[in-house]
């Protein structure tokens, strides 16, 4: 899925390296999980932001040095509600962030088990963030951060307190796993196969991401 | 669940995904339900292997022998996508391509007197071809180049073919095609299943090889694409589409019955809870009673350990089997995915060999398809009973779409789901209705 090719700029210019990633994201409904793209992807909140619809594949890249590292964004859809998110969902998958919501003890129980299937259904070595949202209501909390944050350490995750609304960690959270990614092609495994576009130049063969 | 939606849609399958995508494209608020655990019901891809095994009743496989389990991804209806098809076509409007990955089909093969040909990918081919003879062969050329040149809304081009009032039969013998250049025309460019098409009008076998023709200039080796970890990847994509427009979904969801309140459908029961809806949309098997049996799909799940022998060792097939050229009504279809694809481990091939059943006998029918595959591992037969809604679904607000057919690509398909949504709603689907939010920063 991630190593779609990155189109060389027309005059000539050595762009620097671009890795693509697919990264996931996995929690209860209502923690937040696409008020925390929109933040990061657009900049965005909505305080009663709808239950995803429309927008649940968007990219963002950030610049790391000279490594750029476009995230590629799947969203639940809402098809964590039921348990029925697809094996599709996990393909390829290089990141996932699981969240839950730092008012909410039974989210945080929740996010677990997402860590748990994670391991299970995903691509061996891929790299998972816990990030405790709604930070902003940091008064109402019932997970406490030391308890979130030796889960994370024993299971090897990344961890943040992140608020959407206040974007505190948001950039942050994104930032810790792009620097945690292999960025050497040999550990992109997915892929190979191309895409379907609509134009007469659909032609093309696709290589790795990294150049 | 006990809410109320304008649509519930029963079953996974890629028809009532696609259906399911579209209607929520279009504003409906869809419940889709699945009484199995997993996406894809008929046109699920089964794995790991253990299941595959477990589903035939047969002894499970070693993982010494067969690789991991998991890295097997098994169609249970083997078709491939036309690279200029309709499927394709919702793909790319849906932008429910944007979650697969395809590769192209390597070779593309007919059978004739117990041989396999290469089909010719163009003019070239065609004349160097060992399918037919030399004169046999120019006149072959001349009928590509008047198919070619036919443009059905310009008159101009069609050099004395009235393409509606004359059959396809008359067209081939207007151009001196004899019997074998007829079948393999009919069969393996326009994929008529059967001979039925001879004497419809001449535009449908036009129209059938040009699909082919363009679907060959997209991407060069053939016409045929398939989705890497396999087509159960199809449902699940536009699964996906369906919840981004707000569509739910419950699967490992027993349905009980669909609820009627005089002659047309209000809901459906499962455990005990009513969910209404305006219409109901499901594959056959949610409900035996409105459907109508008319007939049987044979289909062979075979496992190698070698290509297809001469294929130069294609990674992935298609052969087809005119049905002239075995005594059959209707063509027998081989096809082969491999590692390549993500659907098999290491060194592993999976072929299909299908037909439409016709005899008392449907494994020996298929016979000359599995003599093709040299040295077979494992094999699983399966014979599918052939269901049809027996009303159209306009009185009883129930759409039931047709069992999967034998044809080896998605044409029917797509038809029979598009034919479903306009009988639904009273119009075409409107492409433009789609405007995913996808943005590259």
């Amino acid at each position: 899925m991630a190593n779609r090719a990155v189109p060389q700029r027309p005059n000539g210019q050595t762009p620097g390296k671009i890795c693509q990633f697919k990264l996931v994201l996995l929690g209860e409904s209502s923690v937040g999980k696409s008020s925390l793209v929109l933040r990061f992807v657009k900049g965005q909140f909505h305080e009663y932001q709808e239950s995803t619809i429309g927008a649940a594949f968007l990219t963002q890249t950030i610049h790391l040095n000279d490594v750029a590292v476009k995230f590629e964004i799947w969203d639940t859809a809402g098809q964590e509600r039921y348990h029925s998110l697809a094996p599709m969902y996990y393909r390829g998958a290089q990141a996932a962030i699981v969240v839950y919501d730092i008012t909410n003890q039974d989210t945080f129980e929740r996010a677990k088990n997402w860590v748990k299937e994670l391991q299970r259904q995903a691509t061996p070595g891929i790299v998972i963030a816990l990030a405790g949202n709604k930070l902003d209501l940091n008064t109402m909390r019932s997970v406490q951060t030391d308890e979130s944050q030796t889960y994370a350490y024993e299971n090897g995750l990344l961890f943040m307190e992140t608020s959407a609304k206040t974007s505190a960690n948001v950039t942050e959270i994104f930032k810790a796993i792009a620097e945690k990614l292999p960025k050497n092609e040999t550990t992109n495994t997915a892929g190979q196969g191309r895409r379907l576009v609509e134009s007469e130049g659909a032609n093309k063969s696709l290589s790795s991401c990294c150049k | 669940m006990d809410e109320e939606y304008d649509c519930i849609v029963l079953g996974t399958g890629l028809k009532e995904c696609i259906l399911s995508g579209m209607l929520s494209v279009s504003g409906k608020k869809v419940l889709h339900v699945d009484r199995n655990k997993y996406y894809g019901g008929e046109s699920a891809s089964i794995t790991p292997l253990q299941e595959l095994f477990q589903k035939f009743g047969v002894k499970e496989p070693d993982e010494k022998e067969h690789g991991r389990g998991r890295d097997w991804n098994v169609d249970l209806v083997p078709k491939f996508l036309m690279a200029n098809g309709l499927l394709v076509k919702l793909l790319i409007h849906t932008g429910v391509t944007r979650y697969l990955e395809f590769k192209s089909v390597e070779g593309s093969y007919v059978y004739k007197g117990g041989k396999i040909y290469k089909v010719p990918v163009d003019q070239k081919e065609a004349l160097s071809s060992d399918l037919m003879g030399i004169f046999e062969k120019r006149r072959f050329r001349n009928f590509l180049i008047f198919v070619q040149d036919f443009q059905e809304n310009d008159p101009k081009t069609w050099k004395d073919v009235d393409p509606q009032r004359m059959s396809a039969y008359q067209l081939y013998t207007k151009f001196g095609l004899d019997k074998n250049t007829q079948d393999f025309t009919g069969h393996a460019l326009a994929l008529y299943l059967n001979d039925d098409y001879v004497n419809e009008p001449a535009a449908n076998l036009i129209r059938r090889i040009k699909l082919y023709s363009d679907s060959l200039a997209r991407y060069g080796k053939s016409p045929y694409l398939y989705p890497l970890y396999g087509l159960g990847e199809l449902p699940q994509g536009f699964a996906r589409l369906s919840a981004i427009y707000g569509g739910t979904y419950m699967l490992n969801t027993p349905v009980d019955e669909i609820v009627f309140e005089g002659s047309s459908v209000v809901g459906i029961k499962s455990g005990g809870v009513v969910a209404k809806c305006k219409q109901v949309f499901c594959d056959p098997s949610y409900i035996k009673e409105r459907v109508k049996k008319t007939g049987q799909v044979i289909r062979c799940i075979c496992l190698l350990n070698h290509p297809i022998p001469n294929t130069r060792d294609a990674l992935s097939t298609q052969i087809i089997i005119p049905q002239n050229q075995v005594n059959r009504k209707s063509d027998i279809y081989v096809s082969l995915v491999s590692n390549t694809h993500q659907v098999s481990a290491q060194g592993w091939f999976i072929a299909m060999v299908s037909s439409k059943v016709e005899t008392s006998n449907p494994e020996l029918e298929i016979k000359p398809g599995l003599d093709l595959l040299g040295s077979i591992k494992q094999k699983f037969v399966s014979i599918s009973d052939y269901y049809e809604p027996i009303d159209d679904g306009k009185d009883s607000k129930l759409f039931i779409s047709k069992s999967y057919d034998a044809t080896s690509h998605f044409e029917t398909t797509c038809l029979d789901v598009l034919d479903i949504y306009k009988r639904a709603t009273g119009e075409e689907f409107d492409f433009s209705k789609i405007k995913l939010e996808s943005e590259d920063v």
